[in-house]
């Protein structure tokens, strides 16, 4: 691993690492709401077109497009070739497009650095986008199975009548509402919450105040101006403009979230104020080789120190991946968590943040978990998402990673602190965090 | 084959019906048996109730979190502080209880004890102050474990009486919960060899023991072990030869070691030619087709682990044979092909394979019989093979302690096999009932016993029976 390191800096000292120039994202919106009928292609077209409108990026440079998202439109999985056509950029630009669960916005970004740093790419436009309003009921196997071979045969109608009395009983038959739950386990995300925060102690009041200082500094960040460089505003099929995040709620208090009702269990402490909600949404990060930045005029905002993906058993503590993935990544940057001077948080759930702290600040969980002497260390809620996070931002699945990309990288530029680590939980049980360091 | 009285209970109706009519038959309780291969988290989401003087405290927090257990200790405050850190690490917090607190609807899906701290007699009402309440609350097929130290190992005859009265007790306490399915054991930890319980324990807690139950453990540190001991997939790379693999206990042996990981070699009479290479084909292994009781068999096995696997790390001496007569009608040739098969074999197999193909680190499990312990008419050919065993694995597993091979022998009661399905229906329904669990097990209980013994996590167990025989009656 020194070895790879060193390879890293020489790279680096040539001007050939990936950088951060800017980023851009759509407003997040609840679902159902301004954004129903744009789907994850039109959301992921706007996020696009704006990030090339405010950088003034030369088109004909671009490499390629690198897309994550969640609930991949059926017809059309390949997001980001769709993006490249809809926006007519040249038909070189080719795309690509990553799905890793909610980690699948932080994969798109990486993998384009990767590519950047292994010499493929010069330029590259990296995202991701969700439309939870969107997703599509998915027919029964059964149903295709059964008319499929007769729609390839040519079958007559009387066929098709005859295969309709094979599709009993009916209730095997009707489309299935999509669910957030695990393939393997059957639980659902709030289930898996519900029980990360009995199993890590973590009370109702402290998710409460947790989600309450995530509206409280999203809306801050709001009222100061300070998401205007990377939120545009975005036109609706309706022909309304959107211009600002739907969810987040500067006027709650800890009474008003203490008397919401938990969902996932009776005596549980997981609410609607406490938990990401379903969004819809998009954003896009423009990433370039350093020395071709400068050349071009850029202003690089950060870099990429590393990063790591983990997978930990979806059965036990499904959240828990960046407890694993965080120090991982500050391993593979040689730093200490004590080098960091923001960390940014999904907050899937407030409880799942608040458990990973907790294991971080474990001594027991160090040993046996990470192999480690000590605890990775206590985070500052000072330092911590410091503009809010999912819970009152929203979390537009594939979105999120290079939402969280954009905010640290511009973070890091404006305030001159250096070093930021972010930690992103996914569904199965994945993990996710990255190291940047402003440039 | 199905047994009708575990069908009746099965079905609420007819349970319900032979219940008002007052029959004096005790429906057996359906066991739960572990499917698939071992997990990370074993004991997932699992009520242990821990009670007792501590000494174990570190090994047992360690166990249940790992295994993902939701350990409630009863005890002083203080007595939780061993479990923090597990808690911590794996998200399993403990639960404080005080003595004679049990809250309301609170269920436990197994009972630990830890006696190492009864040492004269009168301490002995421990058990009945922590048993007593928690009895009830033990639910349907929950494992109670009761962990002590060796009788032989007290210096003080009072503390050796009050050891060894934890044997009486496990093994009546495993009489009266037998009809809920639910199993008790007894463990002896050697000063020592503490290190060495995790792996029985995540056994006998699990749904793997289904049927060992009011069976004595001794967990020592006389094999000699520095390997690590893997929760899952603990047979990756290793060789293991089960001898008598075409059906029944063998058949179901080499499946479930084949599951965790071993590369299985089936052995078996060249006359079972068929079945013996579909178990083969069926757990991906290799097929071995020889008379144990042939002269050149110990030499054959031999060069064939040698050449085509390199060496071999796990033997499980499953063959056997009755020819049943009574003594006076009995022949000589009756006598030796029960003794050759059942005990010369097994020892002219392994003392060839102790010359080289055996590695370090390695398993010796066979199979004697809980008939063959009690004796029993007709089988004294077969009674002496099968108690030769006893003495055989006790003296083999001291000389081979320093490789950090362990020898064992296994003692079925009732499995339900070709074998028991061919007795007189009668006798069989008699039998089946004759043991605390009420009901036959299968194959593959006895099967997981042995893949048990056969994993690096067993290596405080040598020189042992360990019974699988659901609480028999018989036998000792």
């Amino acid at each position: 691993m020194a070895k790879d390191r060193k390879k890293t800096k020489t790279r680096n000292g040539s001007g050939r690492r990936a950088v951060v120039v800017g980023g851009v994202r759509t407003p997040f919106l609840k679902a159902f709401t301004a954004f129903t009928r744009m789907d994850s292609i039109a959301l992921a077209d706007a996020a696009v077109a704006s990030l090339l409108e405010r950088t003034e990026v030369p088109r004909d440079q671009i490499d390629s497009i690198v897309w994550g998202g969640v609930i991949l439109p059926g017809l059309a999985p390949n997001i980001a070739r769709e993006v490249a056509l809809d926006l007519r950029l040249p038909h070189s630009v080719e795309g690509m497009t990553v799905t890793r669960a909610c980690a699948s916005g932080l994969q798109a970004v990486t993998l384009a650095a990767a590519a950047i740093e292994r010499g493929e790419a010069s330029i590259v436009i990296a995202g991701g986008s969700d439309s939870t309003s969107n997703a599509e009921l998915k027919l029964p196997q059964k149903v295709v199975h059964t008319f499929a071979p007769l729609a390839l045969s040519g079958a007559s109608p009387m066929d098709y009548l005859a295969a309709l009395s094979q599709l009993t009983p009916i209730t095997e038959i009707l489309p299935k509402a999509p669910k957030i739950a695990e393939r393997t386990t059957g639980q659902v995300m709030g289930e898996a919450a519900e029980s990360m925060a009995r199993r890590n102690g973590i009370t109702r009041e402290e998710q409460d105040r947790f989600a309450l200082a995530s509206h409280l500094r999203a809306a801050a960040a709001i009222a100061s101006g300070r998401f205007d460089d990377e939120v545009t505003p975005v036109g609706t099929p309706s022909g309304d403009v959107v211009h600002v995040d739907g969810l987040v709620r500067g006027d709650t208090s800890l009474e008003k979230l203490s008397r919401l009702k938990p969902v996932f269990a009776r005596d549980g402490t997981i609410t609607a104020g406490n938990a990401s909600p379903l969004t819809d949404g998009a954003a896009a990060v423009l990433l370039m080789r350093e020395d071709v930045a400068r050349a071009l005029g850029y202003t690089p905002l950060a870099a990429f120190r590393s990063w790591a993906y983990t997978g930990v058993d979806p059965a036990d503590q499904l959240l828990m991946g960046p407890a694993i993935a965080m120090p991982r990544a500050l391993e593979r940057a040689s730093m200490q968590l004590s080098d960091v001077d923001i960390v940014d948080m999904h907050e899937a759930f407030a409880a799942q943040v608040l458990s990973i702290l907790r294991m971080l600040g474990s001594d027991a969980f160090a040993k046996e978990r990470l192999g480690r002497d000590s605890a990775v260390g206590e985070i500052d809620p000072e330092r911590l998402n410091v503009h809010g996070g999912s819970v009152a931002v929203g979390h537009p699945f594939g979105a999120t990673g290079a939402r969280m990309v954009t905010t640290v990288a511009n973070e890091l530029y404006r305030t001159g602190r250096t070093v930021a680590l972010l930690g992103i939980c996914a569904a199965g049980g994945l993990g996710a965090a990255a190291v940047l360091e402003r440039c | 084959m199905s047994d009708l009285l575990l069908d009746i209970g099965q079905n609420p109706r007819a349970r319900r019906l032979v219940q008002s009519l007052g029959l004096p038959i005790s429906l057996p309780q359906k066991l739960r048996r572990a499917r698939g291969p071992y997990e990370e988290r074993e004991l997932f989401g699992r009520t242990v109730v821990v009670g007792g003087c501590g000494a174990l405290a570190e090994v047992l927090a360690d166990v249940l979190a790992r295994a993902g257990a939701d350990p409630h200790v009863v005890g002083e405050a203080s007595a939780v502080d061993p479990y923090r850190g597990p808690g911590e690490a794996f998200g399993r917090p403990p639960v404080l209880l005080a003595p004679g607190e049990v809250p309301e609807g609170i269920r436990a899906d197994a009972l630990v004890f830890d006696g190492c701290g009864v040492d004269r007699p009168e301490h002995l009402r421990v058990l009945h102050e922590f048993f007593h309440g928690w009895i009830d609350r033990l639910d349907r097929c929950g494992r109670i474990v009761v962990l002590g130290r060796p009788p032989e190992d007290r210096k003080k005859p009072a503390a050796a009486a009050a050891s060894a009265a934890l044997e009486g007790f496990t093994r009546s306490l495993a009489k009266e919960i037998g009809k809920t399915g639910a199993t008790a054991n007894l463990v002896y930890v050697a000063d020592g060899a503490e290190d060495r319980l995790q792996g029985l324990l995540r056994f006998l807690l699990s749904d793997r023991s289904v049927y060992v139950t009011a069976q004595p453990f001794r967990v020592s540190a006389q094999a000699k072990s520095a390997e690590a001991t893997p929760s899952v997939r603990p047979l990756d790379g290793r060789v293991a030869l089960v001898t008598g693999a075409a059906r029944g206990i063998g058949a179901a042996t080499a499946e479930l070691l084949a599951a965790e990981g071993a590369k299985v070699v089936v052995l078996d009479r060249p006359e079972d030619d068929g079945p013996a290479s579909r178990v083969a084909r069926s757990v991906g292994g290799s097929l071995l087709l020889v008379d144990v009781t042939d002269p050149e068999a110990p030499g054959r096995i031999a060069d064939d682990l040698r050449e085509r696997h390199g060496g071999v790390d796990i033997v499980v001496h499953n063959a056997g044979i009755t020819r049943d007569k009574t003594l006076r009608r009995m022949t000589i040739e009756q006598w030796d092909q029960a003794v050759d098969v059942n005990l010369s074999s097994v020892a002219r197999i392994t003392d060839t394979l102790l010359e080289g193909p055996l590695r370090d680190g390695g398993r010796i499990i066979c199979l004697s019989s809980i008939a063959g312990i009690a004796g029993n008419v007709g089988q004294t050919n077969y009674a002496a093979s099968k108690s030769g065993l006893v003495g055989w694995v006790a003296a083999l597993a001291r000389r081979t302690a320093k490789h950090g091979i362990t020898v064992n022998a296994i003692a079925p009661g009732f499995i339900e096999t070709r074998l028991t399905a061919a007795m007189p229906m009668m006798l069989r329904e008699a039998a089946r009932r004759l043991c605390a669990l009420g009901q036959g097990g299968l194959p593959e209980d006895v099967g997981q016993t042995i893949a048990f013994l056969a994993t690096p996590g067993a290596h405080g167990l040598t020189g042992q029976v360990v019974r699988v025989c659901g609480g028999a009656l018989v036998g000792r």
